[in-house]
């Protein structure tokens, strides 16, 4: 059980590094959101998993269970309102040329 | 076998420069909110993992559970306040 939490860990803290990647090495700030919003997401819902394996059944176990649930519901709710945001500022996607833009 | 926690720990911290170097150099307003909504999360699971390693569980349980809240509420505001402006 052990060495599957630490699986976890490992294959979160992939996922957490390739999205800070991504926000530091994508061209614009759309690209940057799809690397932020899935890779984070998918990242901190696996190594939460692996910390609860690493409690166990116990009542902390339980309320860690919650946080993911939590990340998985208010993650995505964060990353659309941060898109949306910013298209309805004014924020041209990489590669538009500002007089195509409807 | 703790060593592997501390590990992960310091590489997440690390990581977390990464993000906080997009929360100064960002060219607009929304690539410094997109790197404060990672470095929200990335504190999540770094709060879970110092819990670990101070032995501290039950009381860093409900501290990650409330920061999750207010960083998810935070982020939405701001979003909300900065909606519909020309900012840079």
């Amino acid at each position: 059980m052990t060495a599957l939490a630490y699986a976890l860990l490992a294959a979160g803290f992939f996922f957490i590094f390739s999205g800070a990647v991504g926000i530091l090495r994508l061209p614009d700030f759309y690209t940057r959101l799809h690397a932020m919003g899935k890779c984070d997401t998918l990242g901190v819902a696996l190594m939460v998993l692996g910390l609860a394996l690493l409690e166990g059944a116990t009542l902390n176990g339980l309320k860690i269970l919650l946080i993911i649930v939590f990340i998985g519901l208010a993650n995505p709710t964060a990353t659309h309102a941060l898109g949306r945001a910013a298209y309805r500022s004014g924020v041209v996607p990489w590669g538009v040329r500002p007089e195509e833009e409807p | 076998m703790e060593g592997f926690v501390y590990a992960v720990t310091i590489g997440l911290a690390l990581t977390m420069l990464l993000s906080f170097f997009r929360l100064l150099a960002g060219p607009t307003v929304w690539d410094r909110l997109s790197g404060l909504g990672l470095l929200g999360t990335k504190t999540i699971v770094l709060l879970l993992l110092l819990g670990r390693l101070f032995g501290r569980e039950d009381i860093f349980v409900d501290i990650t559970l409330s920061y999750a809240l207010i960083s998810f509420i935070g982020s939405l505001a701001l979003a909300k306040y900065f909606e519909g402006k020309e900012a840079k």
